[in-house]
């Protein structure tokens, strides 16, 4: 997976990208907040938001079908969900609802990181005072996802050469394995990232 | 008071599962040595570079057995101690932690409280330092082994260390890589102590060489006559690098 794989458009110029970083969290959260509070929304209000977003994206220059794309990794997820509304009575104009919210929601969170460098974003919470310990841990699961990603693939892959009897791989066993092996070589590393902070002064 | 730059005296230290990896260890380096630590796999090198900046023993428990430019590395004194002992780590994965090579590099001078124009100042310079200005929005993720560990360096500079604590410092490298970084180094004036297996770096840039097998120093001298030391180079699962056998006038 490439490291960039959330954010590869965030340091694009456009009229998007140029606002401050501090503006266009807060406008997202306010676009979120409209959209997800009100129980009934008026279709009007949701096509409004619709609008807007499609304003935003074109004029951010990033290309659709990379909004496209993100959007279906998560759908399942969000169709999953939604469908729970479907046992209820009625339900269907509520499992309509849901995706259309999430999905907005969605894009506005996709557009925001895709138009605001990561680092910057940590800069706004910090100045708005989230606690230092949160923004220190979104900064390190940022720094580090990928890493843990790659080294995933590379026990997978090890694994894979190795794996050469006739009976098929038994996935949900290997999974099992390589999550747990994972699991400890963070904490290992955790450990040597800890010392490294702590070399360089942390407290 | 010490005048050393580096003093060890009667280190020992044992890990929690019970494994001794110092046994009564005693090193005196002068202000400006380069220093060449070299011996097989386990032999205690890395235990004794975390020791030099308080990383271990956790919690600085224990009485002082270093001493860094003659002030005691024990708890209270650690924040001067690690800005004073620069240390670099085996994998460079580990050491940069942060979002992108401007935030690492500005990692150290905000811990010990330099003012935001100050640091911009100090991360500028570092990173021209190590030839890699204009990579300051870079992701540390997406860069080059070399770069990596020319990043952790800067990151190491930015806090103006006396003395600087280096493990493994070529490993993983391409040869072009050794060659940068060996130049780098040696345009540093910094007190240097080189945990290594790469005995032709030692070979280049150490002035001395201290030998370690099994937690104890057992050879410390002139670099190039015990590199020279075929005997003592095997004994301790070393060789006498090729960088010597060929070195003789055609």
């Amino acid at each position: 997976m490439r490291h960039d794989y959330w954010d590869r458009y965030s340091r694009l110029d456009s009229l998007v990208h140029r606002r401050p970083a501090g503006l266009k969290a807060a406008a997202a959260l306010a676009v979120i907040l409209i959209t997800v509070i009100p129980p009934h929304p008026p279709a009007l209000l949701l096509a409004a938001v619709a609008a807007v977003l499609l304003a935003l994206i074109t004029a951010s220059r990033i290309p659709p079908i990379f909004f496209l794309k993100r959007l279906l990794f998560f759908e399942p997820l969000i169709l999953t969900v939604a469908a729970l509304a479907l046992f209820q009575p009625g339900g269907f104009p509520k499992f309509l609802m849901l995706i259309v919210k999430s999905t907005l929601s969605l894009v506005t969170v996709i557009l925001l990181a895709n138009t605001t460098p990561f680092y910057e974003l940590l800069r706004v919470l910090r100045r708005i005072h989230v606690p230092s310990v949160f923004v220190t841990l979104l900064a390190l699961m940022y720094r580090y996802i990928f890493v843990l990603a790659d080294e995933m693939q590379r026990m997978r892959r090890a694994r894979r050469s190795r794996t050469f009897g006739r009976r098929r791989e038994r996935t949900w066993v290997l999974l099992s394995r390589i999550v747990g092996q994972l699991f400890l070589r963070s904490t290992e590393r955790a450990e040597r990232i800890y010392a490294a902070m702590s070399a360089r002064g942390w407290k | 008071m010490s005048v050393f730059a580096v003093d060890v005296k009667n280190l020992g230290f044992r890990y929690e599962d019970g494994h001794v990896a110092l046994r009564d260890v005693s090193l005196a380096i002068g202000e400006g040595e380069t220093v060449g630590l070299i011996g097989p796999n386990g032999a205690g090198k890395s235990t004794l570079l975390l020791h030099l900046n308080g990383i271990l023993p956790e919690d600085g428990r224990g009485v002082a057995a270093v001493w860094i430019h003659g002030l005691a590395v024990i708890k209270p004194n650690l924040p001067d101690i690690r800005r004073d002992v620069g240390l670099l780590f085996q994998d460079p994965e580990d050491q940069l932690f942060c979002p992108t090579v401007f935030e690492d590099v500005a990692f150290g001078p905000r811990q010990f409280g330099s003012g935001e124009a100050d640091v911009e100042d100090i991360v500028r310079q570092a990173l021209a330092k190590v030839g890699l200005s204009g990579f300051e929005r870079r992701s540390p993720h997406h860069l080059s082994s070399g770069e990596k560990q020319r990043v952790c360096l800067a990151g190491l500079l930015a806090c103006r260390p006396r003395v600087l604590a280096l493990d493994e410092p070529t490993r993983g490298l391409d040869p072009r890589g050794k060659r940068l970084l060996k130049t780098l180094l040696r345009t540093i004036g910094a007190t240097k102590i080189i945990a290594t297996h790469d005995l032709e770096l030692v070979a280049e840039l150490c002035t001395r060489a201290v030998v370690m097998d099994e937690g104890s120093i057992v050879a410390d001298g002139p670099a190039l006559s015990i590199l020279a030391d075929e005997d003592l180079m095997l004994r301790h699962g070393l060789e006498k690098p090729h960088i010597l056998r060929h070195s003789h006038p055609h």
